[in-house]
C-alpha cells in the first residue's frame, strides 16, 4: 500500500537531480574575447527567430541561393511581448536559435546575461562597417572596440509629421523650433484642436527626444554603469512637455489603441514626432487623412540646430552557442545590405533599412500619395545623419521602461510630474541593476 | 388566490432578473458579431452595436488567407491540442479522484492535498521550470511539450473525488467484488457510468481552461504553425504597432475562436442533462 | 481491500496522474524553490554570471518591496468586494434556473456560459472598447465617468472578471443544486415550504460545499490575476507594471531577473495557500471533515 506515494517520490528525487544537473552545466562559456569566426566545413543549417511580418518571403530569397547555408525561421509575438524572454529562457536552457532578431535597446540585456556572440573575429562582419549608419553602427558595438554584438537591421530616425491641411487654413507657421511648436501648441487649441498626443506608456519616444536634446541614459566605463536619466537634455524634454500637459496643449490617449488611431482619424492631433515607421502608422490608422499629411525635419532645441532622434530599430544578433557563426553572421550580413533583401524587407514590413546606401531604395526615393506626393523619406534620409552616435542603452531596460512608464502615467494623471518620474526611474534602475549584481555607480 | 399571485410575482420577477443578466452577458459578445461585420474604417465610425455596410464574408476571406491560412491552422490545433488533453485530461483526473474517494491507503491525505496545493502555484513560476525539462529532452517547440502539461488538472481530481464519494455507493462496489469483477473493470463498467454527469463538467471545465491557455505555448512555442489560436491572436494583437491592419484581423479571429467552445457546451449539455438525470435516481 | 489486487489497481488509478502531476507540477515547483535561493553574481560590467547560493537574500527583497505589499493589499480589497458580488449573482442565478419559475432554462444557461468561453485576453480587450470614452456603445455612460481612471479601473477590471466567470460558478452551483434528491424536496412540500423558504432554508445548505469551492477558487483566482490588468495596462494610464502581485512576477521574469521573481512567486503562493487554508478551516467550524 505504501507504493504508490514511494514511487512518487522515486520519480520526483530523479527528476529533481535532472533540473539540478541542467542549471549548473552551461556556465562554462566564455564570455570575454572575440568568437572564432572559421567557416564550417559542409553544409549547415541556421535557426532564426523573428518577428517580422513576411520574414520568411525573405528568408525564401536567401535559401534558394544557397543551398549549402539554408536558415529555417520562426515567428512569434514582438520583443518584448514574449520573445525576448523565450530568448532569455533558450539561453538558459543552452538552446537558443542561431539567429535572432533584437531591438538595439535590449542587446545590452543580452549582453549582460552572456547570450551574444562577438562578431569582431569575422572579417566580413568588421568590413562591412563602413556600409552601416554611423549611429546604428555606435548600437551595435556599444562604442567599444573589437566587438560586434549583431548586424544592424532597420532604424527609426525621427521627424515631424503634420496635417498640412489644417496648419494652411489656420495660418500657423510649421515649427521648426521647440519653442515655435510650443507656440503653434496654442494656436492648434485655439482652433479647436490638440497638436499632439503625448506618449504616456511608449517611453520610446521620449527616449527619441531625450537623444536628440543630448540626454545620455547610460555609460558604460568597462568597470561600472552609470544612470543618468536625470541628465541636463533629459529634464529639459521632460519640462517641456511637463509644460504643455499643465496647460492641456497636448492629448493623453494611450498610444496605439483604436482611441488614438481615432484622434488623428478624426483631426484631433494634427502632429506627430515620430519615426519613420508612422508613417505607415498614420496612413493606416488614420485612412481617411489621405492627402492631408506632410513631413517636415523634427523641431529643433536651438534656432537652424540640426539633430534628429531615434526611435525603434532592431539588429540580427548571434546567439551564445551557435555552432556556425560564420555563417550566421553570413547571412546576417546579407539580410541587412544585400538590395534585393532590404527592398523585400521594406515591401513586406516597412523597414527603414539601416545601412548608408538603403536611402537609395527605389521604393523609399518615391513620393508618397498618402503625403500628397511628398518625398518623405528624404527627410528621413536626413535625419538618419543627425541622430547622434554614442547614445548607450542600460541592461535592464524592460525595467526602466516599466518604471518610467508607470511614473509617466501618474503624471498624466495628475499626480506628479514627468521630472519626478524620471528620479524615481533613475532609483529603480539602480536598485534593478544591484539586484542583478552589476556594478553601477551610485 | 393568494398563492396563485404569489407565484405570478414571482415568476415575473425572476424572469426579468434573468433577461437582465442575460443583457449584460450577451451584449459585449454582440459587439463583437456586430464589430466583426464591418470595414476596418466603419469599425470606428458607425453605431458600435449596429450592423454598417456588412463586411463579415470579406473580413473572414482575408482572415483565412492571412498568411497561408494561418488562421485555420490554428483553430485546428486548438481542437487538438484542447479535445485531446481534455478527454485524456478527464479520464485521468476521474481515475486518481476515484482512488482518493474509494480507497484508504496511507498517505491519501497527503497526496490529496498536495494534488490540490498544485492549483495555488501560479502559472508564471511554473513556466521557465517547464521550459527547461522540455529542453533536458530536447522536446520543446513540439506538439508534446504543450500537451502532456496540458494533461494534468488537479481541479478535476477535486471534483472528481467528490463526485466520487456522493454518486458511487461502497455498496455497490463490495456487489462487484463479490461479483469476481477486477477492480479496474468495475470502475470503467460501473463506477465510470455513474460519475459521468461529474465528468462531463470536468471536461467541459477542463476543455475551456486548455482553450484558453496560452503562457504555456507562448513558452514552449517557436513555431507558428504549432500555435493554439489563442497565442496566434495573442502574436497579432502584440504587432498592431507596425502592422494596423491586424487589428481587424483580431477581432473577428476573436468572434470565430469562440464558436468551436458553443458548440462543445451545446453538444455537451445534451450529455450533461440527460447524466444527471440519471445519476440523481441513485 | 479484501479484493484479489487493490494495490495494483491503485497503482493503475493513481500513477498516471501522479507521475504527470510530479513532472509538470510538483518538479518545477521544486526547481522555482532552488532558484529563489539562489543569487546571481559577475565580475564588471558584462562579465558572466554565476549563479551562488544566496540564502534567503531574494526573499529580504521580496519583503522590502513596497510596490509587491501595495499590490496584495489591492487584490485583497479587490477580493472582498469582487468574489462576494460575483458569487452571490451566480447564486442567485443558479437558484433561479433550478427553481422552476422561468421558462427556457437551456437558452439562458447557454447565455450565461458564453462569456467564460471568451479568453481572458480577448475579454479585456473587448471591455477595453466598451469603456473607451469615445468608441464605446455606451458613450453617454463613458463619457462622464472614466471608467479607466486611478479611482475606477480596479472595479472596471472587476466587472471583466464577475463577465467571464459568474457562469462558470453558476454552473458549479447548479450542478450541485441538481444532485440534490427529489425526496429533500417532497418532504419540504409536505411541511408546506414556499419556493423562496425552500431555496434559502433546504438548497443553500445543501450546496454550501459547492459555493465554498467556487469561493476558495475564487480566491486563489483573484490572487494570481495577470491578463485582465495586462491587458488594461494598454489603454488605461492608471494600471501599472506591479498593479497586481503576478504581474510583478511577470515584470521580473522579463528583465530577466530569474531568482527574484521565482521568490516572490513563492511567497505568492504560499500567501494564496494561507488564505485559501484560512478560509477553508473557518467555513468548516463544526463541519464533520
Amino acid at each position: 500500500m505504501r507504493f504508490p506515494m514511494r514511487s512518487l517520490g522515486i520519480v520526483l528525487t530523479s527528476a529533481l537531480a535532472l533540473t539540478a544537473c541542467s542549471s549548473t552545466s552551461d556556465d562554462s562559456t566564455e564570455s570575454s574575447g572575440a568568437a572564432s569566426c572559421a567557416p564550417s566545413s559542409g553544409p549547415v543549417t541556421l535557426n532564426f527567430t523573428s518577428w517580422i511580418p513576411g520574414i520568411e518571403t525573405v528568408v525564401k530569397a536567401w535559401n534558394d541561393k544557397n543551398p549549402d547555408i539554408q536558415v529555417t525561421v520562426q515567428t512569434g509575438p514582438n520583443g518584448n511581448g514574449g520573445t525576448y524572454q523565450n530568448f532569455f529562457n533558450q539561453l538558459k536552457a543552452g538552446n537558443a536559435p542561431d539567429l535572432g532578431q533584437i531591438e538595439y535597446d535590449a542587446l545590452p540585456s543580452f549582453r549582460v546575461q552572456d547570450g551574444l556572440t562577438n562578431l569582431a573575429d569575422c572579417t566580413e562582419v568588421t568590413a562591412a562597417k563602413d556600409q552601416f549608419v554611423d549611429w546604428t553602427w555606435g548600437q551595435v558595438t556599444f562604442g567599444e572596440e573589437n566587438s560586434v554584438y549583431g548586424i544592424p537591421q532597420d532604424a527609426g530616425p525621427m521627424a515631424l509629421f503634420y496635417r498640412k491641411d489644417l496648419f494652411e487654413k489656420n495660418g500657423i507657421a510649421i515649427p521648426t523650433t521647440w519653442d515655435e511648436y510650443a507656440a503653434a501648441a496654442e494656436k492648434v487649441k485655439a482652433a479647436g484642436g490638440y497638436i499632439t498626443n503625448f506618449s504616456q506608456s511608449d517611453i520610446n519616444q521620449f527616449a527619441g527626444l531625450a537623444w536628440q536634446a543630448g540626454g545620455r541614459w547610460f555609460a558604460n566605463d568597462g568597470s561600472q554603469w552609470t544612470v543618468n536619466l536625470q541628465d541636463e537634455g533629459t529634464t529639459k524634454v521632460a519640462n517641456y512637455w511637463q509644460g504643455l500637459l499643465d496647460k492641456k496643449l497636448v492629448s493623453t490617449v494611450p498610444p496605439w489603441t483604436t482611441e488614438w488611431d481615432n484622434a488623428y482619424n478624426k483631426g484631433n492631433a494634427w502632429t506627430w514626432v515620430s519615426a519613420v515607421w508612422g508613417a505607415n502608422s498614420i496612413s493606416s490608422g488614420a485612412p481617411d487623412t489621405s492627402g492631408k499629411w506632410a513631413v517636415a525635419p523634427m523641431p529643433q532645441w536651438t534656432a537652424g540646430g540640426t539633430s534628429a532622434g531615434n526611435w525603434g530599430g532592431s539588429s540580427t544578433a548571434v546567439f551564445k552557442g551557435s555552432k556556425h557563426p560564420y555563417e550566421a553572421a553570413k547571412f546576417a550580413l546579407w539580410l541587412n545590405t544585400d538590395q534585393e533583401a532590404l527592398t523585400l524587407l521594406n515591401k513586406e514590413a516597412n523597414l527603414y533599412p539601416a545601412t548608408k546606401s538603403g536611402a537609395t531604395l527605389p521604393a523609399l526615393s518615391e513620393g508618397v500619395e498618402f503625403y500628397g506626393g511628398q518625398k518623405i523619406y528624404d527627410v528621413f534620409a536626413t535625419a538618419s545623419t543627425q541622430v547622434a552616435a554614442d547614445f548607450v542603452w542600460g541592461p535592464t531596460m524592460t525595467s526602466t521602461y516599466a518604471t518610467a512608464s508607470d511614473g509617466f502615467k501618474a503624471a498624466v494623471s495628475g499626480s506628479g510630474t514627468l521630472a519626478d518620474a524620471l528620479k524615481t526611474t533613475q532609483t529603480a534602475t539602480i536598485d534593478t541593476l544591484k539586484s542583478q549584481s552589476i556594478p553601477v555607480a551610485e | 388566490m393568494k398563492g396563485i399571485r404569489e407565484s405570478l410575482f414571482s415568476r415575473a420577477g425572476a424572469t426579468a432578473v434573468m433577461l437582465l443578466c442575460t443583457l449584460y452577458f450577451l451584449v459585449p459578445i454582440w459587439w463583437l458579431l456586430v464589430g466583426a461585420s464591418k470595414s476596418r474604417s466603419q469599425f470606428s465610425s458607425t453605431e458600435p452595436l449596429w450592423f454598417a455596410d456588412f463586411h463579415l464574408g470579406d473580413n473572414l476571406s482575408e482572415l483565412f488567407a492571412y498568411r497561408d491560412g494561418v488562421f485555420l491552422r490554428w483553430m485546428g490545433n486548438s481542437i487538438l491540442y484542447t479535445g485531446g488533453a481534455a478527454l485524456l485530461g478527464t479520464i485521468l483526473a476521474a481515475m486518481c479522484g476515484y482512488a482518493l474517494a474509494k480507497y484508504r491507503f496511507p498517505g491519501r491525505e497527503a497526496l490529496f492535498n498536495l494534488v490540490l496545493g498544485g492549483v495555488l502555484v501560479p502559472a508564471t513560476a511554473l513556466a521557465l521550470p517547464l521550459f527547461l525539462i522540455f529542453s533536458q529532452l530536447n522536446a520543446t517547440n513540439t506538439f508534446w511539450s504543450v500537451f502532456l502539461p496540458s494533461l494534468v488538472n488537479p481541479f478535476g481530481v477535486y471534483l472528481a473525488r467528490i463526485y466520487a464519494t456522493a454518486s458511487v455507493p461502497d455498496e455497490l462496489l463490495e456487489a462487484a467484488r463479490l461479483d469476481g469483477s477486477g477492480e479496474v473493470r468495475t470502475f470503467f463498467t460501473i463506477s465510470a457510468k455513474l460519475m459521468f454527469p461529474a465528468l462531463v463538467t470536468i471536461f467541459l471545465f477542463h476543455f475551456v481552461a486548455v482553450w484558453n491557455n496560452f503562457l504555456l505555448p507562448l513558452i514552449m512555442l517557436g513555431n507558428e504553425r504549432l500555435f493554439p489560436v489563442t497565442l496566434g491572436l495573442y502574436s497579432w494583437n502584440t504587432q498592431v504597432n507596425q502592422i494596423p491592419e491586424l487589428r481587424m484581423l483580431v477581432i473577428v479571429g476573436a468572434l470565430i475562436s469562440i464558436l468551436p467552445l458553443i458548440v462543445a457546451f451545446l453538444f455537451l449539455q445534451r450529455f450533461w442533462r440527460s447524466g444527471l438525470g440519471a445519476g440523481s435516481v441513485k | 481491500m479484501r479484493s484479489k489486487s487493490p494495490v495494483r489497481a491503485l497503482l493503475f488509478f493513481i500513477l498516471p496522474f501522479g507521475l504527470l502531476f510530479a513532472a509538470f507540477y510538483l518538479l518545477p515547483i521544486g526547481y522555482a524553490i532552488k532558484q529563489s535561493l539562489y543569487k546571481v553574481q559577475r565580475t564588471g560590467t558584462f562579465g558572466p554570471a554565476t549563479e551562488v547560493f544566496g540564502g534567503f537574500e531574494q526573499y529580504q527583497r521580496v519583503f522590502e518591496n513596497g510596490p509587491f505589499w501595495s499590490s496584495v493589499g489591492r487584490v485583497l480589497l479587490f477580493g472582498v468586494v469582487q468574489v462576494p458580488v460575483m458569487l452571490g449573482l451566480a447564486l442567485l442565478l443558479a437558484l433561479l434556473l433550478d427553481s422552476g419559475l422561468v421558462k427556457g432554462r437551456g437558452f439562458f444557461r447557454l447565455a450565461f456560459f458564453v462569456p467564460y468561453a471568451v479568453p481572458g485576453v480577448v475579454a479585456a480587450i473587448m471591455w477595453g472598447f466598451l469603456y473607451s470614452p469615445n468608441l464605446s456603445p455606451f458613450t453617454s455612460l463613458t463619457s462622464s465617468v472614466d471608467f479607466l481612471s486611478a479611482d475606477f479601473v480596479l472595479w472596471s477590471m472587476a466587472n471583466v472578471v464577475t463577465w467571464v466567470y459568474v457562469g462558470y460558478n453558476m454552473l458549479i452551483i447548479y450542478s450541485a443544486l441538481l444532485a440534490i434528491p427529489q425526496e429533500v424536496y417532497e418532504a419540504a412540500k409536505i411541511d408546506g415550504a414556499g419556493p423562496w423558504r425552500t431555496a434559502w432554508s433546504i438548497k443553500v445548505p445543501l450546496v454550501m460545499p459547492a459555493i465554498i469551492l467556487t469561493t476558495v477558487f475564487s480566491i486563489i483566482g483573484t490572487l494570481q490575476l495577470l491578463a485582465e490588468p495586462q491587458v488594461f495596462r494598454t489603454f488605461s494610464s492608471a494600471v501599472s507594471s506591479t498593479y497586481t502581485p503576478n504581474l510583478t512576477v511577470y515584470s521580473t521574469s522579463s528583465i530577466p531577473n530569474f531568482n527574484l521573481a521565482a521568490a516572490f512567486s513563492v511567497v505568492l503562493a504560499l500567501a494564496t495557500c494561507a488564505l485559501s487554508f484560512t478560509f477553508l478551516k473557518a467555513t468548516q467550524r463544526g463541519g464533520d471533515k
